[in-house]
């Protein structure tokens, strides 16, 4: 019951977003389309402990930051590839361990990884092996170790 | 106060539009599939995001949907290009000038291994 009431809220908000319209008729609009989706999905009742919401959300924060600096500092690198007469690319599949247990977390390392220009998850191995495909292998390779580290250590905070 | 809210919307454009023409740029000259997704994938994402980010300090009014436009992107963008890229790989699409394959020994122990299957059967 209150997974339902949580994603018609959210879903509700994102709606309320979207239209920019605060009228009567688009408020109830929106709950009712809310409403709707979280009865088409069926969403499973997690535990969610409010005590420790405001830490995750400042991790998830903390995070979001962390990943947009990461976001712009290869999106100039990469940018400075392309632009480059010679284009001194060293294209190459590379193996990365995530290291971690849930499949959420290997799934959100892989999105983090993909989301960074430059480097991209072409294939998830059964023990949580993250084949990456980077512009520049070999330089990728020698922080790989380094940055998924600190990725998990930050996808942690949030989850656990 | 308005003048600066105006360069910075004026220096989100020109640099949103700067990083979309790189990632056309890197489409057509980077060499195959792989390298391809990745200007198109994420550089041109990344030119999108600033774009709308323009537009909501334009108009606050479009605020709430740019916010949810660029988190669509960001969630978004990485699931298509890694489904274009998986997909490229299992169809046997060579990469070019690469310098190492470490997928390529995973893919030849899993042949074997599916190889091994039928012929026991």
């Amino acid at each position: 019951m209150l997974a339902y009431l949580r994603l018609t809220l959210i879903c509700w908000l994102i709606y309320l977003a979207i239209t920019a319209n605060l009228e009567v008729a688009n408020l109830v609009v929106g709950l009712l389309i809310g409403l709707a989706i979280a009865l088409i999905l069926k969403p499973m009742s997690q535990a969610l402990s409010l005590r420790r919401l405001p830490g995750a959300l400042f991790n998830l924060a903390k995070y979001a930051i962390w990943l947009s600096i990461d976001i712009i500092r290869n999106g100039i690198r990469v940018a400075r590839i392309v632009l480059d007469p010679k284009l001194p690319i060293r294209p190459g599949i590379i193996a990365i361990q995530a290291g971690m247990k849930s499949e959420l977390g290997v799934a959100l390392s892989a999105h983090a990884i993909t989301v960074t220009p430059g480097e991209q998850v072409v294939e998830i191995g059964d023990d949580g092996v993250m084949y990456t495909h980077c512009l520049d292998a070999i330089a990728s390779a020698e922080g790989a170790e380094e940055a998924q580290r600190k990725r998990r250590a930050m996808l942690e905070s949030i989850f656990e | 106060m308005e003048t600066v809210w105006r360069i910075l919307t004026l220096a989100l454009v020109v640099i949103g539009t700067l990083f979309s023409i790189v990632g056309v740029l890197g489409l057509i000259r980077l060499p195959d599939v792989y390298t391809r997704l990745h200007a198109a994938g994420k550089v041109g994402v990344f030119g999108a995001a600033l774009l709308a980010a323009a537009a909501a300090l334009t108009a606050p009014s479009v605020l709430g949907k740019a916010i949810i436009l660029i988190a669509l992107l960001v969630i978004a963008g990485p699931v298509v290009s890694h489904a274009l890229a998986s997909a490229a790989y299992r169809m046997g699409i060579p990469l070019k000038r690469a310098v190492r394959d470490d997928l390529a020994a995973e893919r030849d122990r899993r042949a074997a291994l599916r190889d091994f299957l039928d012929h026991s059967v």
